[in-house]
This record gives C-alpha cells, structure tokens and sequence, in this order.
C-alpha cells in the first residue's frame, strides 16, 4: 500500500514537471486544472482495509442468502426468452418484403416496445438505428468508455473506494445506459447532436465524481485539494465561481443525488425513506427530502473548504441547509439567500449586497481573491452559449424543428446552472451543434424520423426517475417537445465591462434559475408565461407536470385549468412525485397521455408497442 | 378555577373573523388592515386611522373549492382562507398586508386578487419581499419594502398618516396591549397558573384579530380578575410548551389541557412569543427602523435560514422552556408546511438529545379539535412526562 502512494507522488509529482514545462510554451489554461486532479490524497489505508473487509462480509452474507435456485432459473428464463424472441425478429424480418427490409436495415427499427422486458433493469439490446446511426452510436458509446476510463485513471483509487462505500456510486456504471435510453428513436442529425450534448454532461460528471473521492475523507482525504474546493447547495448556480479560478466549485448534491435519480430511477429510494423515518413529512418535495436522507444515512462525502446554500428555488430547499449543519457542523456555511419577488428592482441591490457577502466569504475561507478578468472571461463565454442558445429556439419555433429530445433538455439545464461558461471545451460543443442543427434545418430534416405529429411545450417540473419522457411522448405518440420551462430562463447579456452592472446582473442572472424563474416573484411567471409561450413556440399540447410535492406549482392548479379551458389548449396533466416512482410510476405517467390521446385527440400512436410495457425496476 | 368573566364574550369574538368589534371599528372610520404573518409589523397596520386584524378562517367546514384553486397536499390555513376569502368572508378589509414569505400564503393573497375576493374600490393588497437572514442589507431591505410597498401604499389608497409619529403613536398603543399580556402570560409561571392555557390562547388572540382600542378595556378588568383568581388546588399532571407553525384555534390548546396538561407558553404563529413583546423605542433614530429591527430579531418563523436565527429558535425553545418550568414541549406543525415540517424533524431529535427536553412532535390540520389521534398521543405524551417525573422523584 505504501509503495503504491510513493509511485503515485513520484507519477505526480513527474505529471507536474511536465505540465510546468508545457506551461512555460504555452499560456493556455487547461479546464479543470490538472493540479486539481494530482494533488495528494492521504488515504487512511487501515481504514480501506476494514471497510473492503465490511463490504466483502456483506457480499459473502448476500450470496449466502440468496436463492441460487431461483436465480439460476430466471437465468435460464432470460436465455429462453431471448431465444424466442430472436426467432420473432427473424420470422419478422422474413416476412417483409425486399423493400421493407431495406428500409429497416438502412434507417433502423420503428417498434421499440420490445427492447423491454418485465423484471429488467436494461433493455433487452441495443436499437438498431439503421447501419449508419448504428454505428455512430457506436462509436459514441466507445468514446463515452474512453472517456470514462481515461478520466477515472486520473485518480482511480479514491474512486474505486467510493464505489465501495456510497450505493448511488454505482448506478454511475450504468451511464452508457442512461445515453442509449435518452437518444431512442433518435437519428441523423438528431443522434448526433444528443450525442455531443450529453457527453459533455458526463464529463463533467466524471471528473467531478473523481474531485468528490479524492476530497471525501473516507476515501483520498486530499487535504491539499479539499483546501480549494467550495461546495455549493446542487440548486444554485455555479456562475461566482467565474470569479475564483483557482477555486473549484462543487454542487455537492448534484452527483450524490439529483444526477443519478435520473440515471437510476431507483436510486433515491433509501434516502427518502431515511429521512421520513427520522420524521420528515412525506409531502415535501423530494430533492429537499433526499438531500437530508443522503445526509441521514451518510451517503455524502465528507469534504470541501466551506459550503454555500441557498434559498432556491422553493421552500423546501431553504431548510435543507439545517440537515447539512447538522451532519458537518465542522464546515462553514453562507447562506446566499436572493429576493423572492425578483421583479421588485428595489430588491436587486440587496441580492447584489448577498452576493459581495458570498465573495468575501469564500475569499476568507480559502485565501484566494476574486478574479475579475477571469470572471468576465467567463461570462462573455457564457453570453456567447446563450447566443447559441436563441438560434436553438428559433430553429425550434419554425415548422422544422431541430433540436429537441432530453438529451438537450438535460444539457440546456446543465449548461445554464452547473457550467455557466465555465469549461472552455463546451464551447465547442455549441459550435459543432450550431452547426449540425442549421445544416440538418437547410435539409428540412425531421428531429424524429416519420413522429412529427404535435408540437409540445413541457410546463413545471420534469420527473427525474423519467427523464427520458419526452423521447417516449415521440416515439409513442408523436408528440415533439419543443422547449421546456426550465429551459426559459434568463437570455439578457451579461454585463462584462462594469463591475456594479455585472454584479447587478449575476444578482438578476441567479434570481431567474432554473425553476425559480417561474415559481418565484408572483403567478404571472408561471401562468401568463405560460400562455405566452405557448403562442410563440406554436405549442398544441401542453404537458404540464404536477410533482405532487411541488406547492409552488399545485397552488397554480385551478388557475392553470380555468385558464386553459377559456383559451381552449390541450393541456394533459401528469402527475409524478420527482423522486420518488413508487408513487406515481412511470407506467403511470404514460398512461396519462395514452388515455388522453385516445380519448380527447382520438389518435393513433406511431409506435404501438410502447402503449404498454413494463419497466418499473428498470434503471 | 372561576370562570373569567369575559371568556365568553372573547369565545364569540373568536367565532368570526369580522366580529363585533371589527364592525365597531369600521363604524367608527377605522380602516381594517387584514394581516397573517408576523414578518408584517402589526404596529404599522395600526397606524392613524387603521386597525390590524390578523386573518383567520374561524368555524371552517369544507374547503373544497380552495382545495380545486391550491390541490390538496397544501397547507390547510392557507386553503381555509382563500375558502373564506371566496365565501366573502374578507369583504370587511380595507387592505390586506402580504408577505412573500411561504410559497402556500403568497398563492392565497394571489387568488385573493385573481379571484377578486374584495370589491372595495380602494381595497389593495401589497405584496412583500421579506429576508432570509438578519444581515445589515436584510433590515435595509425590509425597511425599504415596508416604505415602498406598504406604507406608501396604505397612504396613497387611504389617505392615512403614515409619519414617524403615527407609527409612534401606533407602537405606545400597542405596548400597552403587550404589557397586560405579558403580566398575564407571567402568571403562567406559578407553580399552580391562575389561567389555562385555553384561556391564555384564548384573551391573546382577541388581541390579534380585534382593534386594539376597544378590547383593551376588556384586557384590563380581566387583568384585574386574573390577579385575584384562585387556582384550582389539583396541580396540572405535566407542564408543556408548544412550539411551531400557526395555530390559531384556541380548541388545540384545549384538547392538549383536556388530556391532563397545562400550556404555559405559546411559541407559535399567533401565540405571544414572539408578538407580545413590548417595542422599545428611542428618540435617536426614526421608528420604522427599530420596529424593523424588533421584529426581525424576534422573529421564530422557520424560514429564516441563517445560522444565528436557526440556533436562536432552539434556543428561545429551551429558555421558554426553562423559565415557564415545563416538564416537556411539544413541536408542532400545520400539515403541508415546507419551513417548519423540517424544523420539526429536526429541532424534535435535537431538543430531546442535545438540550435534554421530553418532546412530543406532531403535525396537524388546521381543523385539528376533532382528531382522536392526537388526543390520543397527548395523552400519552403526558403519561410519559408524568412516569418521567416519578422515577424522577424515585432517584
């Protein structure tokens, strides 16, 4: 164990020598910076040992508990069934004609209902897209490995260890999974711009997981890096970090829990009914809840210089800050706390007051000082995603949309909150984007082939255990989600010349987050918005989300459904509770649509397989 | 124990929202300024001709066209209000004070408007932004919501005065209301209280929800009485404080003392702590920034997040605690409650381990009297207190 640590310090302490050198020929900063990846961890080997010992009981109890029999025998099922049901697919493909089967060959299946199986956690296979997409996809899925791989080696000790200790570590392993289901259905350009998008997304997952094993103090204990880490409540913005570059910002729940709920609609399970158990009310919104039950039952590093929390967007999250005191009450706290009523210019001035409070904050915390350049720098990168970020809409407003699909959805919301103009590398996303998008336009491609039937906005908050529901509502039904609410957030410029103006406006920029942008500062946000977006993006169904815990959004409800008989939308309400799908299923939500397409819109659905199927314990 | 001469009398006031007195207060020119929630500095909704009546939905049955507007996993004041306030149960306001302070209340004063529940031409209702914390900015920025949003506001639809000698003026009558409450609320520190618990709830909610002018007469001879009341010679079985979210349904009190106990202190929405602390003003300084001032630092609601206000709740729990001699407290909430249905949890585990106090923690309905479950757990709650102090004894 020692040798090991001794050649990891001279393989770091060699990567230093060279990054030096490297530096000296060249002043281009790499993103994150590579320190940060080899500073020193001081793992408490004694430590690893007891706990891999722990887990190598709990296997050993598991085995020997487990019926083997039974397990031998869904084996043996599985193996059937698959048997079977590669027979179908060939008695299927001899049955069509010449044609037809060149036509699946060259532009993939249209049935995806049979990719699941009751009792699966993954499909049964892969899609086939047709050869050219398929092989795409391919490659993309080798290029997410890579990256993967290439990123964990960075510190791979400290992350293996904490696939040993936190659960929803290895939900992670089914990231792959989690990019195959959000591109279903999806082709051509389409494919290829969900693909570029949400390998962004994960890599900064991954190095952000790394960050998070070398910091935790069961794991790589860095103390060198935990000294230049802040970590943020996962529901603020990442913005001010612009300003600190030798800092890195953290938003500590973001991978722990908010993240991979989505990943692994399982996942949050043990938290929620951790903390309900210490007595927690079960109507309270799930992010709160189980960011408090990962705290409860110690699914959260132990790490950072300090944390920031914040009041956003909704109360919930106000009081999640309490928990967090409680169970580190060794790590400083800020609360950065912005008007509610937003649209009170009056205000402005006290969120700015907040936000120099922050800064000072972490200046005293950490020693480093705010960087104003580097802020800037920052920001006129972000001013010019969100410049990219109009042309998506626009595109997406004509009769020829682009864009669209989760893949997207994720990434817009990632983007604004978590990157801000942060890494460099992203840019060039947008750009190769842009440019997929506005050639795939001048060719009037369909975002999804042959399912352009409604165009669909999403209003209030998506559920995270279906991330991927919009790519069902195309694929079953047609129905092609242009934009959705927590997309439409805050577009002005930034201010990147006066130091008071660009305060002013990160003030406006975090009081319009993700969420709080609409529930926040009065109904009008939510409900006029609402109408008004709907007559600019040319929306005929209206998907309008109701998470059962979300009182900012319920209270809206008889409002919301007055309003929309006066003015005659389609507007399918779905209920889901967030976090948590043992409340209302995704089988559930789908039946919401279903019910309302065959009986208010008498529709037919373009891919009839997927009316019905089974994946509750699916990832 | 005798019974109080006027306790009937305050029991009726309590049966409307719009009481006798409001209606007497109205007659006499008075504009009624509706409030709910103690970020809004009564003082101020009782300055020149204006008379504070904090909101309550007294004698709620079915909500359930306010349950269509707000759905049903939603705070059940909230809902009982805008139930009233569609009934027109609210038509007698003048102007209703509003803070957007718990997403749940700021929905109900924006129905209030959608569904135009008062048609008074000069009927306003501002809408406030209050802090989260106590920092320098955070009073400023109170202050400045107060002036702009409410003052101003009340002065432009009612023509009152709203000067620093108004607001003066106001803070020397409500002082007044405040010392009798808290003579009274002293005597709840005997060994054997000359008042319940019921009848303190009872004699300081009359003091939020009627004009100050003309329930202080009544205040005051039932002072009187209280000083020569005899107590009952059987001492109470346990001693409990309640601690939490907005009651304002005297009944609860009630049923926790029916069940064996005697409620000595109320740190509650609507209860005396905070709210019937004496404001003390200097002359240095323009008023509006101490009552800010007094009221932000008074403040227990659960919403404020900062560190020195979260600590200052528990500890306001444990003094309280302490000085009233209670053998136990009990955390409650209004069910639906996003601020307090975590403070709850939590607070609940830490009074009982780090400060060492028997806590029983609930939630509730805003119609709470009828529940045989809760009746059911106070019992045992002061059952527990009781063998508590046996085995106290028996060491």
């Amino acid at each position: 164990m020692v040798l090991t640590t001794e050649l990891l310090g001279i393989k770091n302490a060699l990567a230093e020598r060279i990054e030096k050198k490297r530096g000296k020929a060249s002043t281009k900063t790499k993103y994150p910076n590579p320190a940060f990846f080899r500073a020193k961890d001081n793992i408490n080997w004694k430590a690893q040992g007891r706990n891999i010992a722990e887990v190598a009981n709990i296997c050993v109890e598991m085995f020997k508990e487990a019926d083997h029999k039974a397990f031998w025998k869904l084996q043996a099922d599985r193996c059937v069934d698959d048997l079977r049901r590669v027979a179908e697919e060939f008695k299927q493909a001899t049955e069509m004609s010449p044609d037809e089967l060149m036509e699946v060959f060259l532009h993939g299946e249209r049935t995806l209902g049979k990719l699941y199986r009751k009792g699966d956690m993954a499909t049964v296979r892969r899609e086939w897209k047709g050869l050219v997409d398929t092989a795409y996809d391919f490659k993309e899925w080798a290029r997410m490995w890579g990256m993967l791989l290439m990123t964990f080696s960075k510190d791979l000790i400290p992350a293996l260890n904490s696939a040993l200790y936190y659960r929803w570590m290895i939900s992670y392993f089914c990231c792959v999974g989690f990019m195959d289901k959000n591109t279903m259905g999806q082709k051509g350009s389409a494919l290829r711009m969900s693909h570029l998008m949400i390998f962004d997304i994960f890599r900064y997952v991954a190095e952000n997981l790394v960050f998070l094993a070398k910091c935790d103090e069961k794991n790589g204990n860095s103390r060198e890096l935990n000294k230049k880490v802040v970590l943020f409540d996962e529901m603020t913005m990442g913005q001010i970090m612009a300003g600190f570059p030798d800092l890195i910002g953290i938003p500590y729940q973001l991978m722990p829990v908010f993240l991979v709920s989505e990943i692994d609609q399982l996942t949050c399970i043990p938290y929620i009914d951790a903390v309900e158990s210490y007595g927690l009310p079960a109507d309270t919104c799930p992010v709160p809840s189980s960011e408090c039950g990962a705290l409860v039952i110690d699914a959260l590093p132990h790490m950072g210089s300090c944390f920031i929390s914040s009041s956003m967007p909704c109360d919930g999250s106000v009081m999640a800050s309490s928990y967090m005191s409680r169970r580190f009450p060794d790590l400083p706290v800020y609360h950065l706390t912005f008007p509610v009523r937003y649209e009170y210019e009056e205000t402005t001035q006290d969120a700015v007051e907040d936000i120099k409070g922050c800064i000072k904050f972490v200046e005293e915390i950490t020693g480093a000082k705010w960087d104003w350049n580097h802020y800037f720098e920052q920001m006129k990168r972000f001013n010019t995603e969100t410049t990219y970020e109009l042309q998506k809409w626009d595109v997406n407003k004509t009769d020829c949309p682009q864009i669209i699909g989760p893949c997207y959805e994720l990434f817009r919301k990632w983007n604004y909150e978590m990157d801000g103009g942060a890494d460099p590398r992203v840019m060039k996303t947008f750009t190769k984007v842009n440019e997929i998008m506005h050639k795939a336009y001048e060719r009037r491609e369909e975002a999804w082939r042959g399912k352009m039937k409604y165009r669909g906005i999403v209003w209030s908050c998506p559920a995270h255990y279906y991330a991927n529901f919009s790519n069902w509502l195309a694929n079953c039904w047609g129905i092609d989600i242009l934009v959705e609410m927590e997309s439409l957030n805050f577009t002005k410029m930034l201010e990147t010349e006066d130091k008071d103006e660009a305060l002013m406006d990160l003030a406006r920029l975090y009081e319009r987050m993700v969420m709080r942008r609409h529930t926040n500062g009065g109904y009008h946000n939510v409900v006029d918005e609402l109408w008004r977006q709907v007559e600019d993006w040319r929306a005929e169904i209206i998907i309008m989300y109701q998470n059962v815990a979300c009182k900012n959004m319920a209270t809206l409800q008889g409002v919301l459904d007055d309003q929309c008989r006066d003015k005659n939308y389609h507007m399918i309400w779905i209920e889901h509770d967030l976090m948590d799908p043992r409340t209302v299923s995704r089988k559930d939500m789908r039946a919401k649509v279903n019910e309302y397409m065959r009986t208010v819109m008498k529709a037919e659905p373009v891919d009839p397989t997927l009316l019905e199927f089974d994946d509750e314990i699916a990832m | 124990m005798k019974d109080l001469k006027h306790l009937i009398y305050f029991e009726n006031l309590l049966d409307n929202a719009d009481n006798e007195l409001v209606e007497q207060a109205a007659k006499d020119g008075r504009y009624i300024m509706g409030y709910t929630c103690y970020h809004i500095p009564e003082v101020l909704l009782n300055v020149d001709k204006c008379v504070s009546v904090r909101l309550r939905a007294p004698r709620t049955g079915s909500i359930d066209i306010s349950t269509y507007y707000m759905s049903n996993y939603v705070c059940e004041y909230a809902r009982a209000l805008l139930e009233r306030a569609i009934e027109g149960g609210y038509q007698f306001l003048d102007g209703l004070a509003a803070v957007d302070a718990c997403s749940m209340m700021n929905r109900f004063y924006e129905h209030f408007n959608i569904l135009k529940c008062n048609e008074k031409p000069h009927f306003f209702l501002p809408i406030l932004d209050v802090p989260y914390k106590t920092e320098d900015f955070s009073y400023n920025h109170m202050q400045r919501q107060l002036e702009v949003r409410l003052l101003a506001a009340m002065k432009e639809h009612l023509g009152v005065d709203i000067s620093d000698s108004a607001i003066r003026a106001a803070v020397a009558e409500h002082n007044i209301i405040c010392r009798i409450m808290q003579e009274i609320s002293e005597m709840r520190k005997a060994d054997n209280p000359v008042i319940t618990g019921y009848e303190f709830h009872v004699l300081n909610l009359v003091t939020y929800t009627c004009p100050k002018y003309l329930i202080l007469p009544y205040l005051q001879e039932t002072l009187e009485e209280l000083k020569k009341r005899k107590p009952d010679d059987k001492l109470p079985r346990a001693r409990v404080g309640i601690v939490g979210s907005e009651i304002d349904d005297p009944e609860f009190t009630r049923m926790i003392e029916d069940a064996g106990a005697r409620v000595v202190f109320d740190r509650h929405c609507f209860g005396s702590t905070p709210g019937r602390e004496v404001i003390e003003l200097n002359d240095k300084e323009d008023a509006l920034p101490q009552v800010v001032r007094h009221y932000m630092n008074s403040c227990e609601c659960a919403r404020y997040i900062a560190d020195n206000k979260v600590l200052q709740r528990r500890e306001t729990a444990d003094r309280l605690a302490k000085e009233f001699k209670a053998d136990g407290i009990i955390y409650e909430q209004m069910k639906y409650c996003d601020f307090w249905g975590f403070e709850r949890a939590l607070v609940s585990h830490i009074m009982a381990e780090e400060y060492g106090w028997p806590v029983l923690s609930i939630d509730r309905l805003y119609n709470a009297k009828g529940s045989g479950q809760l009746r059911t757990r106070f019992q045992a709650f002061v059952e527990s207190l009781e063998i508590k102090k046996i085995q106290k004894g028996g060491k």
